[in-house]
């Protein structure tokens, strides 16, 4: 038996009530009774500074009569994760809301009382987020009792947005269909004139059911809907469902797997962020700057297209490792075009560096604070142009990042949007190194092991991979005979969201745009 | 200034740039073509999201780039449904989409075409049968043309409006 970790052994000290639970080597798991939650909590986050990463509750019908509630805490990096779960018993619908103390968990409990129908009790905020105004009472979807296709009905209501009154305020509603190409989500903005007062998201408009539907699905075939849960983000969301189908299934999948699995994740990143210096660029409508990068984003492409068949990078993972290799001839053109890329965009980079208007405008623009995305547990680039140094990539290695030299994690604490951008330009580098060092180093081999006998009922995994937004979150509970329990995704686009909110207040509305576009969230990921 | 120059002339001309598209899956209706024939020379587009995993947007936005440039063809993108020719629709149309879908189509002037791009908007895609999607898009709306695919390349998109706009003796 070894030695308890230290912080089990302090949180065992502090709260001898705990009840510890077995959940393998990075996890440390506890049952906590409803009385003593929001302490524990509470004591995590205030005293050990844990960030509430995920916030979800499971349906354990048939099998025992009760729902829980689980919280997920990350502490600093290396250690491990601290679970927390609550039974909820059947024929109770009330759980504590952690909410008034964790501003993070604002969301993930309005989330659950919509899915669930569990409410939390003491919550400042009820309103509906996922079920519009429109679906009728009582539909509570992730319950057990409510079948995947059922056909949902329409009742009259309308959202109650928070009103700003006082002498000259406006409203201005924006969305869901909003002026660019891109997904739909609602804002309302309170103006006095031009600046911004305040900002309210109402997003959900594209709730497909993901979650649901993952319940219809084997642990095995996954993967299709988990690559489109949002699309820009293929890579992330297939490799993170993976590694947590893989730790139920028990196995590991082949060293070649693993390495071409973490080079595929740096082209994903190396074409949306290519796009996005792009996109902030266009947004002060700087149009050199977005053709040049709108260029070297459809190369990538490209070459996606020619490694794997797929703009997008479809198709390739699997439960296990990958479906098909990717040929080393076909690796090679691929490097060999990456290559004058890099030149390319430092040419590109000057430009945009010395160009003092653009940065003029880029500076003092929506500022996210540290505190305040703190507070709302803001992670990936986002946090990483205010001052918080996460990321998983470094923090808790996965694929081959263990295997290659550490990622180095640029941090910017001013939070406006050139923060943002300089996170962008120096991440695109930085995977243009680590492409280099994958190839370099990436050995030969089987791509895909076998999978294990299926998992008992009730078992479950969380995995976290560094997508290029930030953190992906990935839980996966067994069902009976190697079905899908549960699974909980969670895109860095839903810790997000709400401190966009704040980014924006004090800012001009045309201004938001580009706000919004160096934040550049996921709506479908989002609102799953 | 030189450096902005330097850039844009060793970049040259990039247009065109791209693999060949394979011959479109399904052939426009009579019909269809019929009503396209008045945008033969120009298209406005307004794009609706009704739920897609937001990789047909990306393809979509790939159009506008120096490399598809779909100006060339006399295709623009227009902020507002009551400015276009053409939806293009994307997603299997989620049941909090379907009233904003239905608000577009009717504010958009007639003559319209409705073009279901993607999978998802064309048969729902991995996300049939859902209890929050209500699609596909032709059961709320009669679309003129389907581009399947996940999502189309954007060289597929181009050709598949292309053939539609096409004269019928050229085609």
């Amino acid at each position: 038996m070894a030695d308890p970790h230290p912080i089990d052994e302090h949180l065992q000290t502090a709260f001898p009530a705990l009840v510890p639970a077995d959940a393998g080597p990075d996890v440390l798991a506890y049952h906590v009774a409803a009385a003593e939650l929001p302490a524990v909590a509470r004591h995590l986050h205030d005293k050990m500074q844990a960030r509430l990463a995920l916030l979800w509750a499971v349906d354990r019908r048939p099998s025992a009569p009760r729902h829980e509630v689980r919280y997920l805490f990350a502490l600093a990096p290396g250690d491990p994760w601290v679970s927390l779960t609550l039974d909820v018993p059947e024929g109770t619908r009330l759980f504590p809301s952690i909410t008034p103390f964790i501003h993070a968990a604002h969301w993930f409990e309005r989330e659950i009382r919509d899915l669930f129908g569990l409410i939390p009790q003491g919550h400042p905020d009820l309103r509906r987020l996922v079920r519009h105004e429109h679906w009728p009472k009582g539909t509570h979807p992730l319950r057990k009792t409510f079948a995947w296709n059922h056909v949902i009905g329409r009742q009259p209501g309308e959202f109650r947005f928070r009103h700003l009154e006082g002498e000259g305020v406006f409203e201005v509603p924006v969305g869901p269909i909003h002026a660019g190409v891109i997904e739909p989500g609602h804002f309302r903005f309170s103006v006095a004139g031009e600046p911004i007062m305040q900002l309210e998201v109402r997003h959900f408009w594209k709730h497909r059911g993901v979650e649901k539907l993952f319940e219809q699905r084997r642990l095995t075939d996954g993967v299709p809907l988990a690559e489109r849960i949002s699309g820009d983000t293929t890579v992330g969301h297939a490799l993170a469902y993976c590694q947590a189908a893989e730790r139920l299934l028990a196995v590991t999948p082949p060293r070649r797997a693993r390495y071409l699995r973490s080079w595929l994740l740096e082209l994903e990143r190396l074409h949306n962020h290519l796009g996005d210096v792009g996109a902030i660029c266009n947004d002060t409508a700087y149009a050199v700057a977005h053709a040049q990068s709108s260029r070297m984003k459809e190369r990538v492409m490209q070459i996606n297209d020619r490694v794997s068949g797929s703009r997008f990078l479809r198709g390739l993972l699997c439960v296990g490792g990958m479906t098909r290799d990717v040929a080393p001839q076909s690796l090679q053109h691929a490097m060999e075009e990456l290559a004058p890329l890099e030149h390319d965009f430092s040419e590109l980079e000057a430009i945009i560096g010395g160009n003092a208007s653009l940065t003029d405008r880029l500076e003092t623009t929506g500022v996210l604070g540290e505190r305040v995305a703190w507070d709302h547990g803001v992670v990936g680039l986002v946090g990483r142009a205010s001052g918080l140094d996460r990321d998983v990539r470094r923090d808790r290695p996965f694929a081959a990042y263990d295997e290659v030299m550490p990622v180095t994690v640029p941090v910017y604490r001013y939070g406006d949007v050139r923060a943002r951008l300089r996170v962008r330009i120096d991440e695109i580098h930085e995977s243009f190194r680590l492409l280099r060092e994958l190839y370099r180093a990436m050995p030969d081999g089987p791509i895909s092991a076998d999978t294990g006998p299926d998992p008992a009922e009730g078992q479950w995994a969380v995995s976290a991979v560094e997508g290029w937004r930030g953190e992906i979150l990935c839980f996966l509970m067994a069902g009976p005979e190697g079905r899908i329990h549960r699974c909980k995704v969670r895109d860095p686009s839903f810790m997000n969201w709400p401190a966009i909110q704040w980014a924006a207040v004090g800012n001009i509305i045309p201004d938001f745009p580009l706000i919004n576009k160096s934040f550049n969230l996921s709506y479908a990921g989002n609102d799953l | 200034m030189f450096r902005i120059l330097k850039k844009s002339l060793k970049t040259g001309v990039v247009t065109g740039q791209h693999p060949p598209a394979a011959e479109p899956e399904e052939e426009a209706k009579p019909a269809a073509r019929e009503s396209a024939r008045l945008f033969r020379r120009s298209l406005t587009i307004r794009e609706v999201d009704t739920g897609s995993c937001n990789a047909c947007e990306m393809e979509m936005n790939a159009l506008a780039n120096p490399i598809y440039d779909m100006e060339r063809f006399g295709l623009h993108i227009a902020a507002s449904p009551r400015h276009a020719d053409a939806l293009v629709v994307t997603g299997p149309v989620t049941i909090n989409m379907e009233r904003a879908l239905k608000d577009a189509y009717k504010q958009t002037p007639d003559p319209k075409l409705v073009i279901a791009l993607g999978d998802c908007a064309v048969n729902c895609g991995v996300f049939k049968g859902s209890y929050a999607v209500t699609g596909p898009v032709d059961r709320h709306i009669p679309v003129d043309l389907h581009i399947p695919g996940c999502p189309p390349r954007p060289v597929e998109i181009l050709k598949a409006i292309e053939a539609l706009r096409d004269e019928p003796e050229r085609a």
